[in-house]
């Protein structure tokens, strides 16, 4: 087991190596014909699978985003770029896309920090142990479904214990869920509450493959914690902070589910996501076509998005 | 396929195995820690045997769902040849989109509540099927025992899709004790006739003298179908029409929408009503006599009546001229099957007979029974304050025709993002009313899905 | 394996207030598991009166419990998520391995490109996929079936990676030396790379177990008969026609985390070491 973890150790982000198989061996060319039948005869099922339900999906819905497809089935012809051009100037899709923009920046910055502060307070070795990673864990145990419905409890205006709680300082209840000026708030926090400890368990992974001399030496040098804690910690966790923002920024960009749970994108749309605008368009409006159209626009960013991110964190990565 | 053959005879697959046996074996084992209350799990509501089962979803909760499951009960207590097995879904939008995939995925409930205002969004495409007339009276359910406005609004394209349980108009609800006190009453006991916008207010102004708090609760905050209630009340009362043709732009009647947002603002004034005020204010307001008039749809009714207060009900007056006032009806629909069984079908006419038959306890909930031999009976006209509505029928409203509009429909998200600021922040009515039919015009662009 | 280095710690004024912080943050973390809990131990009275209060006026009653598990749809969903997720994890690890022991070990013609193709396949958000898929489950008629909500969910590009960069570092002779004694490839596969590998194979499986148990969007896009809805999926859907009911709410929340937290606290190192590795290796 030991192995697995410090093989995945965050010292090299293993998507990049991914890409360039090392050639294994070579061999003679009756092997290789063999290894041909084989290979395809390992790689056959899930092939067939893939094709079947990412290819043949990926292929259609840029087919469907040229029409007029609906839910009926009706207005199938090709409609050319007309439903890309009705995006473009649609505004509820800019603001979806720019709620959506929204709620990875402010839900991104507590998923890291929080996480890292957990790890660290953890990994000091204090006693609790079980009882930290048990706490902060167990929400990303739960389904979406629950987490909504345990939040929208914890955030009712008059009934809910968040309001409670700030009342006993004197706070007057905030509508939580339904105040246009709250309502990301609350999904934020409710959305930290449920994956941080997932972040959490990277960075306690890293943690413990800091080698253990380097704050032996650092304490016979006279570093106190802190001055551990910024000077070997800290910059050991650097690429495990790289992977993680990779990670949370990608998955918070497709958020749907807790939104649509908590505030159904409401109130007036202020937290209505991309992929909510999709289901709505498709589902709700009926029009498939358009929502394959909004479909690939939002493809296109999470797509600019990532490779940004993949660029600045391999040249973050050369500089080391 | 491979992975058959892996966990049949490798280790690993069988560790593997081991672990997925486990886990469903402590699955089990936490239901029954959990099953701590011993009670008969799933099938305590099973049919009974060689009856169908009859899929039912509704929309329903709070007092209507308690009187719908009632009712339902009521059906199935009746028949031995259905059983009936109601299914709620969120009220508005989730509600109908879930309907719509159903009806398209083909394996859809037998028969399910819809607003009759939202007929025009699904029959067209084909998503739902069609009633038969002869079988409808050989159940007894006929034209003639419906009125004519809540009939006709459940057909499309001259087929009827839609088999009306009531109609729920938008009312005018009063305090007696704080009318009788500002002295409104009529010599009926009822509030006296108003007839101009300025002869409401005088009375809302009487009202708030007495309460010394409001005259009229009415509550809109972020809530497109209530600002579209009363807004469509007043524009239909001035005579106005609004006809939403896909591929056109919207027709409607821009000094009669000024108009009728006018008087809204003009009611919304702090002291007449509250100038910012939602659903829930509004009927905390009302309910705790902070106000004594109070706009609200009919299904408030058993809310009042469970809190105690002394009130009566009347069709919104006529301050413009024409007797109008919005409404919707509940109906029962039948959602396109893919593979028709025949039996659960005929179940479904039965169905829908003996709960028109029977709702009389509908109207209990506040609604107006769209089955006239209900409407009739002696029972019903001596419920109060329910029959001192039941002639709002003779000027319902129905939301203007479109694929998008109806209740919890887009259209009145889109009145509440163009016209919430008009009513709050007092911003110019035409304009608003103005910026609302551009978004229309702009839906009305688009290619219709269901046309 | 032990998680923590433990270093022997005197009681400073630092580790006092780290300790606090922790259990600042505990609570807070466990808060509402607590607030489930105890109005689901309400009656809807209590549950739904001001002001709040831990201890009901009341007293406790396992009433909300009884309603939500006499109603039997929490147990047809909770077996439905059960057949469904044991279902994809089988599939997804069976699938996974085998295409990653290929790309591993078999030489191929194509194997490059497609193992390209497949890793450059994470990038594609499934919720993109939604309309086609659905319109494509529609074409083949599983739309509100079992197999409409599971093959869907079987492709994993993230754990035919991990899978494979595990097999990369299986030392060769072992197999090697089996396939001098005539082995065939789905053997040696099968007696001596799997058994090798049940560490990362119990990993992926834990992930996608997880994930598959979890999973809202697709589910509820293709069932809309409540029998057959999952249980994330149920919970969220169905209503009761009471309206909201703050006490049975709780209790079906707490009931349907009920199964995945035991089987943490079962086996809790596994599964944390599980979602570390593979959370590492991409989600």
């Amino acid at each position: 087991m030991t192995t697995t973890l410090t093989n995945h150790a965050p010292n090299h982000a293993p998507k990049k190596v991914a890409v360039t198989p090392t050639a294994r061996r070579g061999g003679p060319a009756s092997r290789k014909r063999g290894e041909n039948l084989t290979g395809w005869m390992f790689i056959g099922p899930f092939m067939i699978f893939f094709i079947l339900f990412l290819v043949v999906p990926i292929v259609w819905g840029l087919y469907l985003s040229f029409t007029g497809q609906t839910l009926t089935g009706r207005g199938g012809g090709l409609v050319g770029f007309a439903n890309y051009q009705e995006a473009l100037v649609d505004p509820d899709m800019w603001r979806s896309m720019g709620n959506t923009l929204w709620f990875v920046l402010i839900s991104t910055v507590p998923l890291v920090l929080i996480a890292l502060a957990m790890a660290v307070l953890v990994n000091l070795g204090l006693p609790g142990q079980w009882l930290w990673r048990l706490s902060y864990f167990m929400p990303y145990l739960l389904a979406s479904s629950v987490v909504s419905l345990f939040w929208v409890w914890m955030f009712n205006p008059q009934l809910g214990l968040i309001n409670a709680i700030t009342g006993l300082f004197g706070a007057e209840p905030i509508a939580w869920l339904q105040d246009p000026k709250y309502a990301m708030l609350g999904i934020v926090i409710a959305t930290v509450w449920w994956t941080v400890g997932f972040n959490f368990l990277l960075y306690l992974a890293a943690l413990q493959n800091i080698p253990e001399q380097q704050y032996e030496a650092a304490a016979l040098d006279g570093a106190g914690t802190w001055r551990q804690l910024v000077s070997i910690t800290i910059p050991n966790l650097a690429p495990t902070t790289v992977l993680i923002l990779i990670l949370q920024i990608l998955a918070s960009l497709k958020v749907f589910d807790q939104i649509y749970q908590m505030t159904a994108g409401g109130p007036g749309g202020t937290t209505r996501s991309a992929v909510q605008y999709i289901f709505e368009v498709g589902f709700t409006g009926y029009r498939f076509g358009y929502s394959s159209a909004i479909s690939y626009i939002f493809f296109a960013l999470v797509v600019i998005i990532s490779i940004a991110q993949f660029a600045v964190a391999s040249r973050k990565g050369l500089k080391k | 396929m491979m992975n058959g053959k892996i966990s049949a005879d490798s280790g690993a697959g069988l560790s593997r195995r081991t672990l997925i046996v486990g886990a469903a074996a402590i699955f089990g084992g936490g239901w029954m820690i959990t099953g701590l209350t011993g009670c008969a799990p799933a099938g305590a509501l099973a049919a009974a045997p060689g009856s169908t089962q009859l899929s039912f979803w509704h929309l329903l909760t709070g007092g209507d769902g308690i009187k719908m499951s009632a009712l339902v009960d009521g059906a199935n207590a009746d028949s031995s040849s259905f059983f009936a097995k109601q299914t709620i879904l969120t009220w508005g939008t989730p509600y109908y989109t879930k309907l719509a995939m159903a009806s398209a995925g083909g394996r859809a409930p037998d028969v399910a509540i819809m607003h009759a205002s939202r007929l025009p969004g699904y029959a067209p495409g084909g998503l739902l099927d069609e009633w038969d007339l002869e079988r409808l009276a050989q159940h007894g359910v006929t034209e003639a025992n419906f009125p004519a406005a809540i009939w006709n609004s459940g057909f499309s394209g001259g087929k009827l899709y839609a088999i009306a349980l009531d109609a729920h108009p938008f009312i005018l609800m009063y305090n007696t004790d704080i009318a009788r006190e500002a002295g409104v009453l009529g010599a009926n006991g009822q509030l006296e006739l108003m007839t101009t916008p300025a002869q409401f207010i005088e009375v809302a102004r009487k009202m708030q003298a007495v309460t010394g708090r409001r005259g009229l609760s009415y509550g809109y905050l972020g809530d497109g179908a209530q600002m579209w209630r009363l807004f469509y009340t007043f524009y239909r009362q001035l005579g106005a029409t609004m006809t939403l043709e896909p591929g056109k732009p919207a027709r409607v009647n821009e000094d009669a929408g000024t108009t009728a947002l006018e008087f809204m603002q003009e009611l919304l004034d702090g002291t007449i009503a509250t100038a910012a005020g939602d659903y829930a204010t509004a009927l905390a307001e009302f309910v705790n006599g902070e106000s004594g008039l109070f706009l609200t749809g009919v299904w408030e009714l058993p809310t009042m009546q469970t809190a105690g207060l002394s009130f009566d009900a009347m069709p919104i007056p006529n301050l413009f001229g024409a007797p109008a006032t919005y409404a919707d009806s509940h109906t029962f629909v039948l959602p396109r099957q893919a593979n028709l069984d025949p039996v659960a079908r005929e179940d479904v006419y039965a169905f829908v007979a003996d709960i028109l038959k029977s709702s009389l306890a509908w109207a209990e909930a506040g609604h107006i029974p769209a089955y006239l031999p209900v409407v009739d009976s002696v029972a019903y006209q001596e419920l109060v304050p329910q029959a001192h509505y039941a002639n709002a029928v003779d000027h319902l409203n129905y939301d203007p025709q479109a694929w998008f509009s109806g209740s919890g429909s887009d259209f009145q998200t889109f009145f509440a993002e163009s016209l919430q600021s008009v009513l709050l922040d007092k911003t110019d009515a035409r304009a608003g009313f103005q910026a609302f039919v551009r978004r229309l015009n702009v839906l009305l662009s688009k290619p219709n899905p269901v046309g | 394996m032990t998680a923590i280095q433990t270093r022997r710690k005197p009681i400073t004024i630092g580790n006092i207030a780290a300790l606090m912080v922790l259990g600042v943050l505990a609570v807070s973390w466990l808060l509402p598991f607590a607030w489930a809990l105890v109005t689901s131990l309400k009656t809807e009275t209590d549950a739904g009166s001001t002001p709040v209060s831990w201890i009901p006026p009341s007293g406790f009653t396992f009433d909300a419990y009884a309603q939500v598990l006499g109603d039997g749809n929490l147990l047809t969903w909770t077996f439905n998520s059960l057949l469904t997720s044991v279902i994809i994890t089988v599939l997804t690890v069976g699938l996974s391995a085998l295409a990653a022991y290929a790309f591993s070990r078999l030489d191929f013609s194509g194997r490059k490109w497609l193992f390209a193709v497949i890793i450059g396949s994470i990038i594609i958000p499934p919720q993109v996929l939604i309309i086609p898929l659905f319109y494509q489950m529609l074409a083949m008629d599983l739309v509100d079936t079992y197999w409409g909500i599971i093959l869907p969910q079987v492709i994993a590009p993230a754990m035919v990676f991990i899978l494979k960069k595990f097999f990369d570092q299986i030392p060769i002779e072992l197999e090697e030396a089996a396939r001098m004694d005539g082995a065939s490839r789905l053997r040696v596969f099968m007696t001596i790379v799997l058994p090798l590998s049940r560490p990362i194979l119990a990993a992926v499986a834990i992930f996608v177990f997880i994930a598959a148990w979890n999973n809202f969007l697709w589910p509820f896009i293709i069932t809309n008969d409540t029998a057959l809805m999952t249980l994330p999926v149920g919970l969220q859907t169905v209503k009761s026609a009471f309206g909201v009911q703050y006490a049975q709410n709780m209790a079906m929340a707490i009931l349907a985390a009920l199964p995945l937290i035991v089987v943490f606290l079962i086996f809790q190192r596994q599964i944390i070491r599980g979602i570390a590795t593979t959370g590492l290796g991409g989600q």
